[in-house]
C-alpha cells in the first residue's frame, strides 16, 4: 500500500460519511458549470440578453464561489474534528507530522477532483435542460449545445484553486492540536451544559428588538434602520443557539414535574448536549436557509410584479405626437409595417386630443372625445363611457392618481373656450401611459369636444393639440420586435429621467414585458439554482454531525434497549433528539423570513403596489416540504443504523 | 441450551448448558475468554436468542414474549450493570438513576422517593446533581447499581461490574452487590474475570468453550472460597487473564 493508497482508501471507505458533502459540493460544482456554460454561450446573439445573461451568471459565480469556499472550509474542518482520534493513532504510530499533512492534502484534492469530474460531468449532461428552460424564459428561437474549452477551464480552475486553500488551511487546523489532544477527540462528550446568562438573555431579547424595528420600520421604511436589524437579528440568532437555548432547557429541567416524563428526559438532556455541540452549525445553517428562503421569495415576488404589468399598461403599442412632430407619419407607417411583418393583427385606435386650461387647477389638461375613448375601450374590454354634455371623467395614469384624485364632483370650466365641465368622476382603468401624455387627461362628450375651439392662451390653433395613437395587438407579447429603433431613441434620450425632449413619445410594453419577465426569469432561475446549493449544504451539515455522532448515538440506544425499550419507545425517542436537530434552525429561518417578507411587501407596496403574500406563503409552504422530507430520509437511514447494532 | 452463531464459520458459543439459579441466590459465572460467558448473559438478558432450549425467569419464557412485552419484560424484571458504566452522558447521577422509572412513566413523587432512598443506601446522595463526567468510576458504578435496582427487578445482570474499578472501588461495589442480594433477595448473576468479585457469591459456575466445566459452593469462609476458586481457574487452564496470585488478607 503506497503513501497515495492510504489517502485514497481513506476517502473511498468513508464514502459514507462524505456522502452528504460529497453531494453538497458535486451539486455546487454542476451548478457553476451551468452558469458558465450559460456565460460562454455564443449564440446569444441579442446584446441586452448577453448583458444580463453574462451579468446575472457572473454574480452568480461570485455568490456561489464565497458561499462554497465557506462551506468546503466549514465542512473539511468539521470531518478533520471528527478524524482527530485516528491522525493522533498515525502520529502515535510514528507518522511525521509532514507526511500527516500530506495525508490530509491529498485527501482533500481527491475529493475535491471526484467532486469537480462529477461536477462537470452532470452539469454537462444537463446543461441541454437547463438550455431549454432558459430558452423557454427568454422567448429564444434557439439555445443549442455547445463544446467548448472555456466553461470547462473556469470550472476546473476555480474550484481547484478553492479545494487547494481548503486543503492547506486545514493543514494548519490540525497542526496546532497535540497528540495527546488529538487522541483524546475533539468532541469530548462531558455532558457538561455551560451557558452565560446574560448572553442568554441578549440573544432573546436582540432578536425581539429585530422584530420589533421591523415592525417600527413598516411605517416608515428607513434603509440605515435595515442594517441595524440585519445585524442585531444576525447576532440575537448567534446567541440564540449558544446560550439561549440551553438558558430555557435547564429552566426546564428544573422542573420535575415537566421533566421527569418517559421521552422527555432524554429528549431535554440530549437536546441540550447536542445543541451544545452543534450551537455554530445551527447559527450557520439559520442563516443560509434564511438566505435561501429570501432568495426564492424575492424572485417570486417579481412574479407578482409581472402579472400586474399587463394591467397596469393595457394599450400594446403606445405612440404620442405633438403639433411639431415631423416624423409623425413616418412613424405611423413603420410601426404598421413591422406589425404587419411580424404577421400580428392589429387595431390602431387615433386620439385627436385639444389642450386647455381647466379654471380649478390652472392647469392644462388633455381632452379626448367620448366617442374615440370608447373606440380603444371596446378592444381593451373595459368599460364604456355615457357622457351627458357638461359632464367629465378623468382618466388616471399613475398609481398616485388613484389615490389622491378626488372621487368627488368638481366644477370646472375649459378656460379659452369657456366651455363648462362638471368632473363626474374617475375612470377605474389604466389606460394611457403617464410619460406619454404630460398632462391631466379628460374625457368628454364629443359635443363639448366641438365646442372646444379656442387655442390656448398664447398658442396658436395647431400648437394646442397634440395626437395619440395607440395599437391594439392581442397577441401583445409577440411585439418585441416592434419598433425596436424608436424604443432606442426614448431610452437614448430620456434614459432613466422623466423629461421627454423628443416631439413624440413611444412606448411599447410587449418590448418591456420581455425585458423584464427575461430579467427577471433569470434572477429566478440563478436564485433558485443558488438556493438549492445552499439548502443541500445546510442538509449536509446536518447529516455530516448526525453521522459523526452515531456511533455514540448507537451506544446509548443499546443500553436503552437493554434496559426495555420498544421499539416504538425507541422510534419516539429518535424523533424528539432529531427533530430539533432538523427544525429549530428551520423553524428560526422561517420566522426570519417571515418578517423579512413582511417587509418586503412593506416595501413592494411602495414601489409598485403589488401583493406578495401568495408567493410567499407558497415558497414556505415549499421549502417545509423539502425540510419534511429531508428529515423523513434522515430519520430511515438513522434508525436503520441505530437497529442494525 | 445451545447458542450457535451461524456464519461462514458457524461457531457454538454454548453448548447444551444447563443453570439453574434460585431466587435470592448469587452467582457468578467464570471461564476464559471467548468461552460463551457474555452470550450466556445476553440470553438471560433476552437480547440474544439460543438456537436450542429454553429460558424460564419468574415462570416466564421470554422466547414465547411479542418483541414488545419482552421489553417491557426487561423493564419491569431485569436490572444491569456494566463493566464500562454506560451511564448517560446527557443525564445527572439523579436522572441517570431514575431513567427506568421514567421510561415507564412512574409518577414524579414516587420517583424522587425512591432516589433518595437509593441515593442514601449507595451513599450518592451528595452527587446527585453532577454528572458521569464529574465523578469517579466507583461512583459511576454505584450509579449503575441505583439505575439497575431502581425498579426492583427480579434479576440484575451484572458483566464485569468491577473491570474498570480500582481494588477499593471494586470492594464497594461489591460489597453494596451482596447487601442488595441479601436485604432484597434479589438475584444477582455476574460474569467477572476476577477471583475476588466472584468470591463474594454464594456459587461459582465456570464454563470452557461453551460448556459446564466445573461449580463450586461457597463455605464458611470467603479465604477458604477464594483458594477453591483460584484451584479451579488453575485446573480451567486457557488464558484466564487475571489469574492473579494475590491472596486475600
Amino acid at each position: 500500500m503506497t503513501f497515495q493508497q492510504f489517502a485514497y482508501h481513506n476517502v473511498i471507505r468513508n464514502s459514507r460519511v462524505y456522502a452528504a458533502f460529497f453531494m453538497a459540493s458535486i451539486f455546487s460544482v454542476m451548478v457553476f458549470f451551468v452558469y458558465s456554460m450559460l456565460m460562454f454561450h455564443p449564440n446569444i446573439e441579442d446584446q441586452f440578453l448577453r448583458d444580463i445573461a453574462f451579468g446575472g451568471m457572473l454574480i452568480a459565480e461570485i455568490i456561489l464561489i464565497i458561499f462554497t469556499l465557506f462551506f468546503l472550509f466549514y465542512s473539511m474542518s468539521a470531518f478533520l474534528q471528527a478524524r482527530s482520534k485516528e491522525f493522533g493513532l498515525l502520529l502515535n504510530l510514528g507518522m511525521e507530522k509532514t507526511q500527516l499533512n500530506r495525508l490530509i492534502f491529498l485527501e482533500t484534492m481527491i475529493i475535491g477532483a471526484i467532486s469537480i469530474t462529477v461536477g462537470i460531468f452532470w452539469g454537462f449532461a444537463f446543461s441541454k435542460f437547463f438550455f431549454m428552460v432558459i430558452r423557454e424564459l427568454f422567448l429564444l428561437d434557439n439555445l443549442p449545445l455547445y463544446l467548448s474549452w472555456k466553461p470547462f477551464a473556469l470550472t476546473i480552475v476555480v474550484f481547484l484553486t478553492l479545494f487547494i486553500i481548503i486543503s492547506i488551511s486545514s493543514v494548519v487546523f490540525i497542526r496546532k492540536n497535540e497528540i495527546v489532544q488529538l487522541l483524546k477527540g475533539y468532541w469530548k462528550h462531558n455532558g457538561q451544559v455551560e451557558y452565560i446568562r446574560w448572553k442568554a438573555i441578549l440573544g432573546i431579547v436582540l432578536l425581539f428588538t429585530a422584530y420589533s424595528l421591523v415592525l417600527i420600520s413598516l411605517i416608515q421604511i428607513n434603509v440605515f434602520l435595515t442594517f441595524i436589524i440585519i445585524l442585531l437579528a444576525t447576532i440575537g440568532t448567534y446567541f440564540f443557539f449558544s446560550d439561549s437555548i440551553l438558558f430555557l432547557i435547564s429552566q426546564i429541567r428544573k422542573r420535575k414535574n415537566l421533566y421527569w416524563h418517559p421521552f422527555r428526559l432524554l429528549a431535554f438532556a440530549e437536546g441540550s448536549i447536542k445543541v451544545r455541540e452543534n450551537a455554530r452549525m445551527f447559527f450557520v445553517v439559520t442563516i443560509v436557509s434564511t438566505l435561501a428562503f429570501l432568495s426564492v421569495g424575492v424572485v417570486t415576488s417579481f412574479t407578482s410584479f409581472t402579472s400586474q404589468y399587463r394591467e397596469l399598461n393595457p394599450v400594446s403599442i403606445f405612440y404620442s405626437s405633438e403639433w411639431d412632430n415631423p416624423f409623425e407619419e413616418a412613424h405611423i407607417m413603420q410601426l404598421s409595417h413591422e406589425l404587419q411583418r411580424e404577421n400580428l393583427s392589429y387595431e390602431l385606435i387615433k386620439f385627436q386630443v385639444k389642450k386647455q386650461t381647466s379654471s380649478s387647477s390652472q392647469e392644462v389638461v388633455n381632452l379626448i372625445k367620448e366617442s374615440e375613448f370608447n373606440s380603444l375601450a371596446i378592444p381593451l374590454k373595459t368599460p364604456l363611457i355615457d357622457l351627458e354634455q357638461g359632464e367629465a371623467i378623468l382618466v388616471p395614469s399613475t398609481q398616485e392618481d388613484f389615490r389622491t384624485l378626488s372621487q368627488q364632483e368638481e366644477q370646472t370650466v375649459l378656460e379659452e373656450s369657456s366651455v363648462p365641465i362638471q368632473i363626474v368622476g374617475q375612470y377605474k382603468h389604466f389606460v394611457f401611459p403617464s410619460l406619454g401624455i404630460k398632462n391631466r387627461t379628460i374625457i368628454i362628450n364629443d359635443e363639448d369636444y366641438r365646442l372646444v375651439t379656442e387655442p390656448l392662451f398664447g398658442y396658436g390653433l395647431k400648437e394646442s393639440t397634440s395626437t395619440f395613437y395607440a395599437f391594439h395587438v392581442p397577441e401583445w407579447l409577440r411585439t418585441k420586435d416592434v419598433g425596436v429603433d424608436l424604443d432606442k431613441i426614448m431610452i437614448n434620450t430620456m434614459g432613466t429621467s422623466n423629461i421627454n425632449p423628443n416631439p413624440f413619445y413611444f412606448v411599447n410594453p410587449g418590448l418591456n414585458y420581455s425585458i423584464i419577465r427575461a430579467t427577471f426569469s433569470l434572477l429566478l432561475f440563478t436564485g433558485l439554482l443558488v438556493a438549492a446549493v445552499l439548502l443541500l449544504a445546510a442538509g449536509s451539515f446536518v447529516y455530516f454531525k448526525l453521522y459523526t455522532d452515531l456511533e455514540r448515538d448507537k451506544k446509548q440506544y443499546d443500553v436503552l434497549r437493554r434496559m426495555g425499550v420498544t421499539d416504538q419507545e425507541l422510534v419516539k425517542i429518535v424523533n424528539r433528539q432529531l427533530i430539533p436537530q432538523f427544525f429549530l434552525p428551520w423553524g428560526l429561518a422561517m420566522v426570519h423570513s417571515t418578517f423579512s417578507f413582511i417587509f418586503l411587501q412593506a416595501v413592494w407596496v411602495d414601489l409598485a403596489a403589488v401583493s406578495i403574500a401568495m408567493e410567499m406563503l407558497l415558497v414556505l409552504i415549499a421549502f417545509t416540504v423539502i425540510q419534511v422530507s429531508y428529515f423523513y430520509l434522515i430519520r430511515w437511514r438513522y434508525i436503520a443504523h441505530i437497529q442494525a447494532s | 441450551m445451545t447458542k450457535v452463531y451461524e456464519g461462514k464459520v458457524a461457531h457454538l458459543a454454548i453448548n447444551q448448558l444447563s443453570l439453574e439459579v434460585e431466587k435470592g441466590e448469587f452467582i457468578a459465572v467464570m471461564g476464559p475468554s471467548g468461552s460463551g460467558k457474555t452470550t450466556l448473559l445476553n440470553i438471560i438478558s433476552t437480547i440474544d436468542i439460543p438456537t436450542s432450549g429454553d429460558i424460564l425467569i419468574n415462570g416466564t419464557n421470554p422466547l414465547h414474549l411479542a418483541k414488545n412485552d419482552l421489553s417491557l419484560f426487561r423493564r419491569r424484571q431485569l436490572g444491569f450493570v456494566f463493566q464500562d458504566f454506560n451511564l448517560l452522558p446527557a443525564l445527572t447521577v439523579e436522572e441517570n438513576m431514575v431513567l427506568p422509572l421514567t421510561l415507564d412513566g412512574q409518577p414524579v413523587e414516587l420517583m424522587k422517593e425512591k432516589v433518595r432512598e437509593i441515593a442514601e443506601h449507595l451513599d450518592l446522595t451528595a452527587i446527585l446533581e453532577k454528572r458521569p463526567s464529574e465523578i469517579s468510576g466507583g461512583q459511576a458504578q454505584r450509579t449503575a447499581i441505583g439505575r439497575a435496582l431502581i425498579h426492583e427487578p427480579a434479576i440484575i445482570l451484572a458483566d464485569e461490574p468491577t473491570g474498570n474499578l480500582d481494588s477499593k472501588a471494586a470492594k464497594d461495589v461489591l460489597e453494596i452487590l451482596t447487601r442488595v442480594n441479601q436485604v432484597s433477595q434479589t438475584t444477582i448473576i455476574m460474569v467477572t474475570h476476577d477471583p475476588i468479585a466472584a468470591s463474594y457469591c454464594d456459587r461459582v459456575l465456570f464454563i470452557k468453550d461453551g460448556e459446564f466445566f466445573n461449580e463450586i459452593y461457597k463455605d464458611d469462609r470467603r479465604q477458604t472460597f477464594f483458594q477453591r476458586i483460584l484451584n479451579v481457574l488453575s485446573l480451567l487452564g486457557g488464558n484466564v487473564n487475571d489469574l492473579s496470585t494475590i491472596r486475600l488478607s
